[in-house]
């Protein structure tokens, strides 16, 4: 067991910003401090090792990066959430005529096509545009090829019934080398992006946005920031869905939400 | 915001798994408004039971208990209990941290993650206790704060309805202070005054 100390953390921050300008320094410390001790335990090394081995040029720092951001996805994740979306959102969203979604966060994209998926089964799809954005390209690149690995596929397929799928989640994917891939009819009304929602400003107004398990890495502080970069990106009587784990609580703009469900965090913007 | 802290905070931790469930709630009859620390339970549990232990223990104290949120503020006079499928993390800024990365031994929350986050958070810790369990779960946060030099408690294994938990720690660390079964809950009483 290794066990960072914080001000070790400062220097390891430090370190992977100088080699890759990538700044964890608006990221939360305490599980930043835990993720980082469980990858020295991982590969038995302490904090200098680690840090001779970063150097300019090399893979160890992108993969660090990798580690620390944590990626993970699912499709269908949290069905429930997918079934209020569906159930809450979707009808108010019947009467616009365009519609732009936004996923923030996406990571290899299950949410987004997860999200088209349902729109495809509202009858809304052919009216609505997604933009899925991450800041990292490796999980884009997958994202965009629509592959996810098939061994999970039978979950998938469960958590799809439970968000109150009308089909067969088969039929929209097809099989090739072992991995399920979604169908192109799905991608084409999605946008992949890069886009870093710590730095970046606001690219466009929606509806609807979903940034799902993505806040939790940052500082009050940041935090704030961007809950108000997404603030500004709604249109008036948008939503905004932070699912599961994640609330409004200590944003600084509850008083502009009308909380629509307040176990799956599904939120309104009313001023 | 840092201003707004409470200097004199101090924690009380305690954790448990299987066979600590009936302790935990004697240990919560000990405690009387007001406290003047906060006391932070990690029970393992189901991924699925949020939101039971406050309404549970309702009728057993006059402390303020929660299931903190993220980023919630640590305040003394309070009971604090980590929520089914989150480690609950301590920070230096003295407020709650969610995390959601993998389980410990199977166990999320787990009782390292917090323990271990707050021996670093430096606020100090007045006692952390380690009851019944079956797995390793709590070994190596205990010993961290041993060694930053808080008082540490096992439960005697020999007592412990299941011993696992309490031996892994001893293992670890042979010079954990140990609850016996005599005067098991007035060692403990004393400790939480
Ligand atoms: C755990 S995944 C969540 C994926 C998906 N939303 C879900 O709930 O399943 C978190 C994602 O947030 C991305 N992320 C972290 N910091 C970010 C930032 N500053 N800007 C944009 N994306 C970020 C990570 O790269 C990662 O892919």
């Amino acid at each position: 067991m290794v066990v960072l100390e914080y001000n070790q953390l400062e220097e390891l921050i430090i370190r992977i910003r100088d080699i890759s300008g990538f700044d964890f320094s608006g990221y939360a410390r305490p599980s930043l401090l835990r993720r980082a001790g469980r990858y020295l335990a991982k590969y038995d090394m302490d904090l200098g090792e680690l840090l001779d081995h970063i150097e300019p040029g090399g893979s160890l720092v992108y993969e660090l990066i990798q580690e620390l951001t944590v990626n993970y996805s699912e499709m269908f994740r949290d069905p429930e959430y997918f079934k209020k979306v569906r159930t809450e959102v979707f009808g108010y969203l019947e009467s616009y005529p365009a519609l732009r979604f936004w996923v923030a966060g996406c990571a290899s994209g299950e949410e987004a096509f997860s999200m088209a998926i349902m729109l495809k089964e509202a009858g809304l799809l052919s009216r609505s545009l997604i933009y899925a954005t991450d800041l990292s390209n490796k999980v884009l690149t997958s994202a965009r090829e629509g592959v996810f690995t098939l061994g999970n596929t039978r979950t998938f397929s469960e958590s799809y019934m439970q968000a109150g799928g009308k089909h067969s989640l088969s039929d929209y994917y097809h099989v090739a080398y072992n991995q399920a891939i979604i169908s192109p009819e799905l991608r084409k009304n999605i946008v992949f992006s890069l886009h870093d929602l710590t730095g970046d400003g606001v690219f466009n107004e929606f509806q609807f946005i979903s940034c799902r398990n993505v806040m939790i890495y940052f500082t009050l502080e940041l935090r704030q920031q961007v809950f108000r970069l997404l603030y500004d990106s709604l249109s008036m009587l948008g939503f905004l869905c932070l699912g599961k784990r994640e609330t409004l609580r200590y944003s600084g703009l509850e008083a502009h939400f009308k909380v629509i469900d307040s176990t799956l965090n599904i939120y309104q913007k009313i001023k | 915001m840092n201003s707004a802290k409470d200097e004199s905070l101090s924690l009380v931790l305690i954790g448990g798994s299987s066979g600590s469930f009936v302790i935990f709630e004697d240990i919560i009859k000990l405690l009387r408004n007001p406290v003047s620390f906060a006391v932070i339970f990690v029970l393992h549990r189901g991924k699925h039971s949020s939101s039971v232990l406050p309404d549970l223990f309702k009728t057993k104290t006059d402390v303020h208990m929660s299931e903190p949120h993220h980023l919630d503020p640590i305040t003394a006079n309070s009971i604090y209990f980590a929520l089914p499928d989150y480690h609950l993390l301590v920070g230096k800024d003295h407020r709650f941290y969610y995390d959601h990365t993998e389980p410990d031994f199977f166990s999320r929350p787990s009782i390292d993650a917090t323990f271990i986050s707050a021996a670093l958070s430096g606020i100090p810790v007045k006692a952390a206790m380690l009851f019944s369990g079956s797995s390793q779960d709590g070994a190596e946060g205990l010993k961290l704060l041993a060694e930053k030099g808080f008082p540490t408690y096992v439960q005697d294994p020999e007592s412990a309805e299941f011993p696992r938990m309490p031996e892994e720690a001893l293992l670890k660390y042979r010079q954990h202070n140990l609850l016996g079964e005599d005067k098991f809950y007035k060692t403990i009483s004393d400790l939480l005054s």
